[in-house]
C-alpha cells in the first residue's frame, strides 16, 4: 500500500507559485496498477518522483510500505563517466542484486553490443533508454514508475518492453504517465486525475479519461 | 534497522566502487599518479629551498620537511576538494531513491581518507627511511593532526556544497581566498619563528595549527606549542555539524535546481 497523506507540493519560479498538489489524500492499494493522467505540465512527474522518494512534498506525508522502482523512463538516471556495464553494475550494487546476473541480463535485453562497455555520454538517447529500461526491467519492484514509456527507442524495442513489462505485471503494479491514452487503458486498471492541484482517483480508469478528455476540452473551449 | 544499515553500505560501496573507476582507473597511472605528484612536488621545494638556504626551519632535511607540512596540508585541500563537489558529480545518480546526497559526499570522503593514509605512509615512510635526521615517530600525533584536519577538510567541504548551490558567487570569492591559503598554513614556517604581532594573526587559521600538529609528529625537538586544541577541535565539529545540516535539509532540492 502506498499512502499519499495530506501532500501539498508548491514550487515559486520568480514570483509566481505554482501548486502541483493541494493537500492531496489519497491510498493506492496493492494489486492495482494506475494511469496518471493530466494536461502538460500539471505536475505528473513530479507526483511520479515524490512518490519514489527523489522529491519531498512541501508539507504532508508519503507513506510507502513496497519496494519502489526510481522513476523508469527517463534515461537521465545514468553517470555520463562511467560505462553501460559500469552503471549496470552500480544498480545492482545499490539495489542488491547480483551484479554479474544483472549484466547478464541487460546484455542480452538492451541489445547494445560492444557500446555497452563505452562510456554513457557517448550513448544517443535511443542507446540510452535501451540500457534504462534493460537494467529496470532486470529488478525486481512491487511498483515501477513509469514516466512516459512510449517515448522509448524504435518500434521493435517498444514491443520488446511492452511485452515483458506485461509479465512484470503479474506480481507487481505500475504507476504510468503517458500521453497515450492507449497505453494506460491497456496496463491500468484504475486512474487518478491531475488537474489544478486537485487529484481524483477512479477506480476505473475508463473513468477516468473520460473525466480527464472532460478536462481537457473545458480548457480548449 | 539492520535492513537499513545493509542498504547504506551497499550504496556506499556502490558509489565507492563508482568513484574509483572514474577517479584511478580511466587510466593504468592513475593510481600512481595520486602518489607521484605530491612526491614531485616535495620535491620541487627542496630542491629549490635547499639553494636558498643551508638549512630547513626544522631538523636538516629538506624533504622531511616539506613532505610534513605539504601533506598535512593536503589532507585538508584534498578532502574539502572531493567533499564540496561530491552532490555536483554524482546528481545523476541522485534518481535513485536509496542514494542520498550525503551518501555522495561519505562515500568520497571515505575513499579520499584511505588514499591519503596510503600517500602518507609511502611518500613519508620513503622520506624517513632515507632522512639524515635521527627518526622518532609520534603516532598519537600525526594521526591526531591526520584525522583532525580530515574532518575539518570534510566540514568545509560539506557547507561548501550548499553554500556553493545557493550563492554562486561565493564559489568565486572562495577560490580567491583558497589559493593562498596554501603559503599562510605552515607549509614553508613554523609559527615559532614568525614575528610576534604575525603570528598571532596567522593563528586565527585553523590550517596553521593542523600543519604544525602533524608536523610535531616527526620531530621529536618540535612541540608545536601554539597549537591550540579546542579552537581547532571545535571548528571542524561545528562545520561539520552545520554541512551536514545544511545538507539534510536541502537534501531534496538538488534535483530540483
Amino acid at each position: 500500500m502506498i499512502k499519499l497523506a495530506n501532500v501539498t507540493k508548491k514550487y515559486t519560479i520568480g514570483n509566481t507559485e505554482k501548486v502541483i498538489c493541494d493537500n492531496v489524500t489519497a491510498e493506492f492499494p496493492a494489486g492495482v496498477s494506475l494511469g496518471i493522467l493530466g494536461r502538460n505540465g500539471a505536475g505528473k512527474s513530479t507526483l511520479l518522483r515524490m512518490i519514489a522518494g527523489t522529491i519531498a512534498p512541501t508539507s504532508g506525508r508519503i507513506i510507502r510500505r513496497r519496494k519502489i522502482s526510481w522513476p523508469l523512463g527517463f534515461a537521465g538516471s545514468f553517470h555520463g563517466a562511467l560505462t553501460g556495464a559500469q552503471n549496470v553494475r552500480f544498480v545492482a550494487r545499490v539495489y542488491g542484486q547480483d551484479s554479474d546476473d544483472l549484466l547478464a541480463y541487460v546484455e542480452d535485453f538492451a541489445e547494445l553490443g560492444k557500446a555497452l562497455y563505452m562510456p554513457v555520454r557517448t550513448y544517443s538517447s535511443g542507446m540510452k533508454a535501451r540500457l534504462a529500461f534493460g537494467i529496470s526491467m532486470g529488478v525486481h519492484f512491487d511498483v515501477y514508475l513509469v514516466d512516459e514509456i512510449t517515448a522509448v527507442g524504435d518500434a521493435n524495442f517498444q514491443k520488446k518492453c511492452l511485452q515483458v513489462f506485461r509479465e512484470k505485471l503479474s506480481d507487481s503494479d505500475v504507476y504510468m504517465v503517458s500521453h497515450s491514452n492507449h497505453t494506460i487503458k491497456s496496463y491500468c486498471k484504475a486512474g487518478a486525475v491531475l488537474e489544478q492541484g486537485k487529484m481524483v482517483v477512479y477506480d476505473s480508469v475508463d473513468e477516468a479519461i473520460e473525466r480527464h478528455e472532460a478536462n481537457m476540452a473545458a480548457r480548449s473551449a | 534497522m539492520t535492513d537499513h544499515l545493509k542498504t547504506q553500505f551497499r550504496v556506499l560501496y556502490a558509489l565507492i566502487r563508482r568513484e574509483m573507476t572514474t577517479r584511478y582507473g580511466r587510466s593504468a597511472g592513475g593510481y600512481l599518479w595520486a602518489v607521484v605528484e605530491p612526491m614531485a612536488f616535495i620535491a620541487v621545494l627542496s630542491v629549490v629551498f635547499s639553494e636558498m638556504s643551508s638549512v630547513p626551519p626544522l631538523g636538516l632535511d629538506f624533504p622531511l620537511f616539506f613532505a610534513t607540512g605539504y601533506l598535512g596540508f593536503s589532507v585538508y585541500r584534498t578532502m574539502a576538494e572531493v567533499t564540496s563537489t561530491a552532490v555536483k558529480v554524482n546528481l545523476t545518480l541522485l534518481t535513485y531513491p536509496k542514494v542520498t546526497p550525503l551518501d555522495t559526499v561519505l562515500a568520497r570522503a571515505a575513499l579520499q581518507f584511505v588514499t591519503n593514509i596510503v600517500v602518507c605512509v609511502l611518500i613519508l615512510g620513503f622520506i624517513l627511511l632515507r632522512s639524515r635526521d635521527s627518526l622518532h615517530l609520534d603516532l598519537l600525533a600525526v594521526s591526531g593532526a591526520f584525522i583532525g584536519a580530515s574532518v575539518f577538510g570534510a566540514g568545509v567541504g560539506l557547507v561548501n556544497i550548499t553554500l556553493f548551490a545557493h550563492f554562486p558567487t561565493w564559489e568565486r570569492i572562495y577560490n580567491v581566498i583558497n589559493r593562498p591559503l596554501f603559503l599562510i598554513s605552515g607549509v614553508f614556517f613554523v609559527p615559532e619563528l614568525l614575528p610576534t604581532n604575525l603570528r598571532e594573526l596567522a593563528l586565527y587559521n585553523p590550517l596553521l595549527h593542523f600543519v604544525s600538529w602533524f608536523r610535531s609528529g616527526f620531530y621529536p625537538t618540535y612541540d608545536a606549542s601554539y597549537v591550540n586544541y579546542a579552537f581547532i577541535g571545535w571548528s571542524s565539529i561545528i562545520l561539520l555539524w552545520l554541512g551536514v545540516l545544511f545538507l539534510e535539509r536541502n537534501r531534496y532540492r538538488f534535483l530540483e535546481l
